[in-house]
């Protein structure tokens, strides 16, 4: 019976996040919080296999300071505990911060056969959370999941890649990060959430993990981060002719470069 | 006095909201248009314990709080109040009743069975003679060894048509008056000479059906009598108590789902060169209607957050119900004028929420009715 864990992220939603349409920053006062939409596919495909198999289910989380609040919604989807580290050397860490926290919390866990994650996080979404831990793990890797099966102690994987399907096994301990259409997260009930609360919560502290702030560098350095805007040309081509209307289009297109 | 929600509340909130935008948005408008029972509703409304708030785990509840209920009959009032006529005639007018009133092996027998969704409940109390004067009952329930023989028949009964277990009201001894009105289960599939009529032709709430139903010498257990004989009005007058909560957490959803789409459109609709919104004058009418509906939203949570703490709630939960539907009346009708000629097509939801809003001001006590409650308490 496998015992998985769950990696997931609490970020802020992003339907709370405005764009000042002249600057292009950011306003996000008074965001909302929720967890990460692809993570939800990732519980629910843990969820599933250990419905099918057995064992254990743990969801496990490194993020700021308001990280708590996410521990009963969480807890209400399925997970039987949650570890959860709340530092704010969580608020500008990359993948490769993220990551290291994440590989020393795991090893403060119960023995894992499998690390799930999904494909990236609706924030930064850099994709790499997964690939870093099972380095720092000294475990094998998986990405771009579509379907995943538990036989005979081994993991089966389907690849999602560009123009083919790879299905892949691995016996023993992995980390599999899965894409979103891997399990279509369920709605839970008034009884999973009434039940959420009375789940382990387990906290830790990077000390715990016999880490300091130090240790929690990111290799990214944020400049600034902006909205992105598409600004439209307005061109209008109104020549007598089609052929004319297409010759000026193509000649405008070659003029900015795009043909 | 503390006026946050609990965290178990915005999850609750937020697991309707999923459920309303998955199974009952892509319906809610085709139910409405084609006066269809949204069968398809009840077994996932049922697996997610939407019909066990407040009831014990025992029986498959969830042992939640009258404000869990609230909160879900408020969300999905915003998209379908058709749902909500579901939702309410089982867990505040029927299920509750039987876990209170009904003799233990009913008890077993039927409240599991309604919490699961695999049975549904109605209220049979007004009949063509007694609307608000309920206590004007000519439907007859008469003793016969280990049965009761009844006679006489209800109108304008919620849900009926695909109901099993029917909440009806009887007089056991007219020279009583009101004391003399008894309370029964009838199990609709046991009972010869009960019969439903075809549904009402009704303004709105069409996902909805309401219908009336015959009794016909019908024979039923003496086992089925609800708390004792002349207990019936007591009944009766305790549930719509609990019911006028959730009618006026329906109301307050409905003009909810009204404003977000109107405060949508105003902002982008441009008439004179700007956004509609951008006008004074309707500015001053949208902060108007806002603050009403904080009002009644605030109303319905203390009457319920009262019920929830075993206070007596009977006038925090008329005035809530008084307010909350005139104000859904009020909202709904201001967020047609607000969307203009299209606020009257069924091309958007203010016109279908307009109609559902009306039957607010009348079902479970008309808000004339709820006045007098309030002035008795008032005027001691
Ligand atoms: C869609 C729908 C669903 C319903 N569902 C159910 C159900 O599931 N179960 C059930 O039992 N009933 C149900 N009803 C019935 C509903 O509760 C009654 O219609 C309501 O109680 C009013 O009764 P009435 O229609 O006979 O109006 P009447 O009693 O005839 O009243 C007519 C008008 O006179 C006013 N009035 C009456 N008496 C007074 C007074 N003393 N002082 C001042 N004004 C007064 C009323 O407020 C109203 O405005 C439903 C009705 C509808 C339309």
């Amino acid at each position: 019976m496998p015992n998985i864990i769950v990696c997931y992220k609490w970020v802020m939603d992003d339907q709370d996040i405005k764009v000042n349409p002249s600057t292009l920053e950011l306003t996000t006062a008074g965001a909302k919080y929720k967890i990460s939409e692809y993570d939800k596919n990732a519980l629910e495909i843990g969820v599933q296999l250990k419905e099918a198999h057995g064992g254990s289910l743990q969801v496990l989380s490194f993020g700021g300071a308001n990280l708590k609040n996410s521990l009963k919604d969480i807890l209400s989807r399925g997970a039987d505990a949650a570890f959860w580290l709340a530092d704010a050397a969580a608020d500008n860490a990359d993948a490769v911060a993220t990551a290291k926290v994440l590989a020393a919390a795991v090893k403060k866990m119960d023995p894992a056969d499998l690390i799930l994650c999904g494909d990236g996080s609706a924030d930064l979404y850099s994709q790499q959370v997964a690939q870093r831990l099972a380095v720092l793990l000294d475990l094998p890797v998986i990405d771009n999941v579509e379907s995943l099966r538990y036989e005979n102690g081994a993991w089966i994987a389907s690849r999602q890649l560009r123009d083919c399907v790879e299905t892949v096994s691995v016996a023993g301990p992995a980390v599999i990060s899965v894409l979103p259409g891997i399990a279509k997260a369920r709605i839970p009930g008034m009884k999973q959430i009434l039940a959420a609360g009375k789940k382990p919560q387990n906290a830790l502290s990077l000390a715990d993990l016999g880490m300091t702030a130090d240790d929690v560098q990111s290799a990214t350095k944020t400049l600034s981060v902006k909205g992105a805007s598409q600004q439209r040309k307005n061109v209008v081509i109104k020549e007598t002719s089609a052929e004319a209307s297409v010759a000026a289009l193509m000649a405008a297109l070659k003029a900015d470069g795009v043909l | 006095m503390d006026f946050q929600l609990t965290e178990e509340h915005e999850l609750i909130r937020n697991m309707v909201k999923e459920f309303v935008e998955e199974h009952i948005k892509p319906i809610a408008a085709e139910i409405d248009a084609n006066h269809r029972f949204p069968s398809e509703s009840i077994a996932p409304m049922a697996e997610l314990g939407l019909f066990g708030f407040t009831l014990p785990e025992q029986y498959g509840g969830n042992e939640s709080d009258s404000l869990s209920y609230v909160i879900a009959s408020e969300e999905i009032a915003k998209v379908s109040a058709s749902h909500v006529m579901i939702l309410g005639a089982q867990c505040t007018l029927t299920t509750p009743i039987l876990l209170k009133w009904a003799h233990p092996d009913i008890v077993a027998d039927l409240v599991p069975s309604m919490i699961s969704g695999e049975k549904l409940g109605a209220f049979a109390l007004t009949e063509p003679g007694a609307g608000c004067d309920a206590a004007a009952q000519q439907t007859t329930a008469v003793r016969d060894g280990d049965n009761y023989i009844i006679n006489g028949s209800k109108i304008f009964i919620t849900n009926a048509e695909q109901s099993e277990v029917f909440i009806v009201f009887a007089m056991t001894d007219k020279s009583k008056g009101v004391k003399g009105i008894s309370a029964f289960v009838v199990e609709r599939s046991k009972t010869e000479g009960f019969r439903v009529g075809p549904p009402e032709h009704k303004m709105g709430m069409h996902g909805s059906h309401t219908s009336e139903v015959f009794l016909k010498n019908c024979v039923v257990p003496a086992k089925n009598l609800l708390g004792q004989e002349g207990e019936g009005f007591k009944i009766a007058m305790a549930t719509l108590d609990a019911g006028r909560i959730g009618v006026a957490s329906m109301a307050v959803g409905i003009a909810q789902g009204a404003m977000d789409e109107a405060l949508a459109y105003i902002k982008e609709r441009v008439q004179f060169g700007k956004p509609i919104a951008s006008n004074q004058g309707i500015q001053w009418r949208v902060a108007d209607l806002a603050t009403k509906l904080e009002a009644a939203r605030l109303m319905t949570y203390r009457a319920a957050a009262m019920k929830d703490s075993g206070q007596r709630f009977t006038r925090e939960s008329a005035m809530a119900k008084l307010y909350a539907t005139e104000v859904a009346m009020e909202v709904t009708t201001q967020c047609v004028q607000l969307m203009g000629g299209l606020g009257y097509t069924k091309a958007f939801s203010v016109e279908r929420l307009m109609c559902e809003a009306k039957i607010t001001e009348i079902f479970e006590g008309t808000n004339e009715i709820q006045r007098i409650v309030i002035a008795k308490h008032v005027l001691g």
